[in-house]
């Protein structure tokens, strides 16, 4: 099959040959649950892999022309028209769609083309090599988020090579600017454009499989988000000299108040997702980890209180998923040693959960700091759209439980993230988002393999087990029924 | 009037904004009019654009000289911030507005005026009058005192020199009394950092590097550094007392008890009304920079900031600093001297009280103010240390100055520093006569 990679008309029609044959095969059985082996779809999701990998799209300073040309060209060769969105140049967004039968609203499948920059200096492998060793994949975009790119695009082509009947349309969004320049990618698509992408449901990144010591412990589903918000504390008081302490020094008042900020324990806050994640946590877990995950769903804070407290110092990322969160990250104040400067400013970055009351929140935050020289207030940010969590109880969702019962024989956490992802605007728009992803190992982290790395990477296999599960959650979505 | 409004108007903010200045214009301009009064000039440049100016009114040699001392230069400014423009010398309400009007630009204006009304009043001298109004005395000493002491000192060597750091106290309006500065505490700096592991902000950290700083610095700013009194401030607040009200003498006397029950309360009073009073009672800190993160949503793994610091000339400077560490207390800070010369300043000896030039000042503080007057510690540090480790006797004086204004933001370095008008008028008088006792034929 390798010899045939090189491409011509002969192959891909002997290749949809076989295809149909399966497609006929697997519609056949009702229940679709036999895994395809389909080793064509492996040397040819590979290729599209390494194809988008090879294309440098990084963001700074953002041109995502080159993974689109690939994209369209691919789609268009297997006869799927697509649409170009662009609000920049070398920004477009290419939409392209499956029609069908209009008995239910579509699906969407989103990926993002862009990446965030790199050190070239600091990769064993380049960046923009796709090299394979010793079983991974290596470059920018490897998880982050061309995988979804090349699962995307094969999907699109099998539901058309393998004419698989469809209930809904399928639309594929390979969208610009998600790595900071949201402007050009969702917000133009949402704002402007969201006829071509209007959905009842959608998939995008934002969950994953963790695998512990190369073992699947679970499946993460991203079901709700945080929303990013920042907070802009001033303190004001007398300039002077430093010479002479005033209790009025606008800096002292500005430090007290980011340390109260900083120690205040915002109130446990939890909604179905994260209250799921933690009740299916805790039945995966060791006998005290699930005693720990059990104990902050209780409204007694006697009983929670020593498992958050645990929380917020071996594992913050559970605490922050608990509440709304604050994090001092900026102090810039005085510009001499001897003078007492008059005003001083720090940002806090706040997390709310999803049916935080903004001015409520920002409210506590006065009380807490309860200090009159110090104005606390709504900084300008990137912020996101509030939006309703989507549901654990929709056809996808249990689809997607479903397909990661089928591939990976693990449970699924639905998970509220504590970063924000472009599924806020969607769900804004009352679109029903998940987020979902491959399976990588929690050690790759520490050791700096994740997305956004220097050595970003993925194991082949895993990204063979996506694209197998990625098309299958979208066939079931949106097959007919 | 009009020689301090023209230097006010000159910008000689040291460091210098846009366009970079530095003290020439107004050295080259008190070089003008001294030489048209016939008074001989000479400019002393370590650097081009920063001039020392030094003009000599010569004595009959029965006694050694008296320097007067003023720095050009002065603070930056946000411009922003004033009301009326730093440079503009507004005159508004009885008041001058300026960047400068009571540091230092003041006295250069009193020591010009004397020299000038010497020169035209022909006052015969027993001693030589020798008038420097030098650079970079706000943070670049190195072209200023530095220089002038390390390598002309001939120039300027005298016995006794009057310069910036005393002042008269008015009180609603009214003088109280009036401050001669004879020693004075030293500045140092204190730089905290604090250090934590960096992170994503939508994940709280314990660790959190700018929280951690925060936390440290207003423990700083709340702790009350122990007392330490020295002759100059015992006797400075005891005839404070004999000055006051009943009620804030107690307050005076109560704040110098050993038991901390009685000193607590007037003490605590102190710092929050008279917060110059409340730092001559002990070394004393002011957190004045804090910087930390670069990007709303990254946690930094390092904030840092500073800590302005005025030692009592008797404090141990490696003692005070583990104290300093107590008071912190979190192993994630690190307090350490901002530079390590800033550890090694020796203290200087203080002027005496018994001294010609001492008693002339406190003449002419009855004649001008009737007003007792106090020796003091200033909080602020001087040019005179490096006179006096040279063993120059030094006084320090000054304009009266509304006690009211430090805490509503009128005081130097603010960003409404201002005067008096009438108590300009009044300083040059007294500076006038103080000198003509001192230095005059007998």
């Amino acid at each position: 099959m390798r010899a045939n990679v090189t491409g011509t008309g002969t192959v891909t029609s002997n290749s949809m040959q076989i295809l149909r044959t399966v497609a006929v095969v697997m519609a056949a059985a009702a229940s679709l649950v036999a895994q395809g082996p389909a080793a064509p779809h492996e040397e040819e999701v590979m290729r599209h892999y390494q194809a988008v990998l090879r294309v440098d799209s990084t963001d700074p300073p953002g041109n995502e022309s080159g993974v689109v040309a690939y994209v369209k060209e691919q789609l268009e060769k297997e006869g799927i028209a697509t649409q170009i969105f662009q609000l920049e140049p070398n920004r477009p967004n290419l939409v392209a769609r499956l029609k069908g039968s209009g008995s239910r609203r579509p699906l969407l499948i989103m990926a993002h083309t862009d990446t965030v920059n790199v050190d070239p200096k600091k990769w064993t492998f380049p960046p923009f090599s796709a090299t394979r060793d010793g079983g991974y994949v290596y470059g920018r975009g490897a998880v982050d988020n061309k995988q979804d790119v090349a699962a995307g695009l094969m999907t699109m082509l099998r539901l058309k090579r393998e004419k698989v009947a469809l209930d809904r349309d399928v639309i594929f969004l390979a969208e610009a600017g998600e790595e900071g320049t949201t402007r050009v990618g969702i917000m133009y698509m949402a704002n402007q454009q969201f006829g071509a992408i209007d959905a009842e449901y959608c998939l995008a990144e934002g969950g994953g499989v963790t695998r512990v010591g190369g073992a699947v412990k679970y499946a993460s589903v991203a079901t709700t988000e945080k929303i990013p918000r920042a907070i802009e504390l001033t303190a004001r008081g007398p300039a002077g000299h430093g010479s002479i302490p005033l209790q009025s020094n606008a800096l002292t008042h500005l430090s007290s108040a980011v340390a109260a900020a900083a120690n205040w324990v915002p109130p446990i806050s939890l909604n179905e997702t994260t209250a799921a994640y933690f009740k299916r946590l805790a039945s995966i877990s060791t006998p005290e980890e699930a005693e720990r995950y059990r104990a902050v769903l209780s409204p007694d804070p006697t009983v929670a209180g020593p498992a958050d407290a645990f929380f917020r110092k071996e594992a913050p990322i559970y605490a922050s998923m608990l509440r709304s969160s604050i994090s001092p990250t900026i102090v810039q104040a005085g510009y001499r040693v001897n003078v007492i400067p008059s005003e001083v400013k720090a940002t806090l970055d706040v997390r709310t959960t999803p049916d935080q009351d903004p001015e409520q929140f920002l409210e506590m935050v006065r009380k807490v700091i309860n200090d009159p020289s110090v104005e606390v207030a709504w900084a300008a940010r990137d912020t996101r759209p509030n939006a309703a969590p989507a549901r654990l109880d929709s056809d996808v969702f249990r689809t997607i439980e479903a397909n990661v019962t089928k591939h990976y024989s693990t449970i699924v956490l639905p998970t509220m993230l504590t970063g924000a992802t472009d599924m806020a605007y969607l769900r804004a728009k009352g679109m029903q988002c998940y987020g979902i992803g491959p399976a990588t190992d929690i050690e790759d982290g520490p050791k700096g393999f994740w997305a956004h790395s220097d050595q970003e990477r993925i194991l082949e296999t895993e990204f063979q087990r996506y694209a197998r599960f990625y098309f299958d959650v979208v066939r079931d979505v949106a097959g007919r029924k | 009037m009009r020689h301090f409004q023209t230097i006010v108007r000159m910008d000689t903010t040291d460091p210098p904004g846009t366009p970079p200045g530095g003290e020439k214009p107004v050295a080259e301009y008190l070089k003008q009019v001294l030489e048209k009064e016939g008074i001989p000039v000479q400019l002393f440049a370590l650097e081009p654009n920063r001039p020392n100016v030094v003009a000599r009114l010569k004595g009959n040699g029965k006694k050694r000289p008296l320097l007067l001392l003023g720095h050009t230069d002065t603070v930056n400014v946000d411009a922003k911030k004033w009301t009326y423009p730093p440079f503009s010398a507004e005159r508004k309400d009885g008041f001058i507005y300026g960047r400068g009007t009571i540091d230092d630009k003041d006295n250069v204006t009193g020591m010009l005026m004397t020299m000038l009304m010497l020169k035209r009043q022909n006052v015969p001298l027993d001693r030589d009058v020798i008038f420097l109004a030098e650079g970079g005395e706000e943070g670049t000493t190195r072209i200023g005192i530095q220089f002038m002491v390390n390598q002309h000192y001939d120039a300027i060597d005298a016995e006794y020199c009057y310069a910036e750091g005393g002042n008269v106290t008015r009180v609603n309006g009214q003088v109280k009394f009036a401050s001669v500065q004879t020693v004075e505490k030293i500045p140092r700096a204190i730089k905290i950092t604090a250090k934590g592991t960096a992170g994503h902000g939508s994940v709280p950290l314990e660790d959190n590097a700018v929280a951690h700083l925060g936390e440290a610095v207003g423990a700083i700013a709340a702790w009350t550094p122990p007392t330490r009194l020295n002759e100059t401030t015992a006797t400075y607040f005891k005839r404070l007392a004999s000055v006051s009200t009943p009620e804030e003498a107690a307050r005076y006397r109560d704040a110098l008890s050993p038991d901390p029950a009685v000193a607590g309360p007037a003490q605590q009073y102190l710092r929050k009304n008279e917060p110059r009073h409340w730092s001559m009672l002990r070394t004393s800190l002011s957190p004045t920079i804090i910087q930390g993160g670069y990007r709303s949503n990254v946690i930094p793994s390092e904030a840092t900031a500073n800590i302005d610091v005025r030692q009592t000339p008797d404090e141990d400077p490696a003692k005070f600093l583990e104290l300093v560490r107590q008071v912190v207390n979190d192993p994630q800070i690190m307090v350490e001297y901002a530079n390590a010369n800033s550890a090694n300043r020796p203290p200087t000896p203080a002027a005496r009280l018994d001294s010609d030039a001492y008693k002339a000042l406190e003449s002419m503080t009855t004649k001008h103010y009737n007003a007792i007057m106090l020796p003091t510690m200033s909080t602020g540090a001087t040019d005179m240390s490096y006179l006096r480790q040279k063993g120059m006797q030094c006084y320090g004086i000054g304009p009266a100055l509304d006690v009211e204004d430090g805490p509503k933001g009128f005081g130097a370095h603010s960003d409404q520093e201002r005067i008096v008008e009438a108590e300009l008028y009044r300083f040059v008088r007294f500076a006038y006569d103080a000198v003509v006792e001192v230095a005059r034929a007998r």
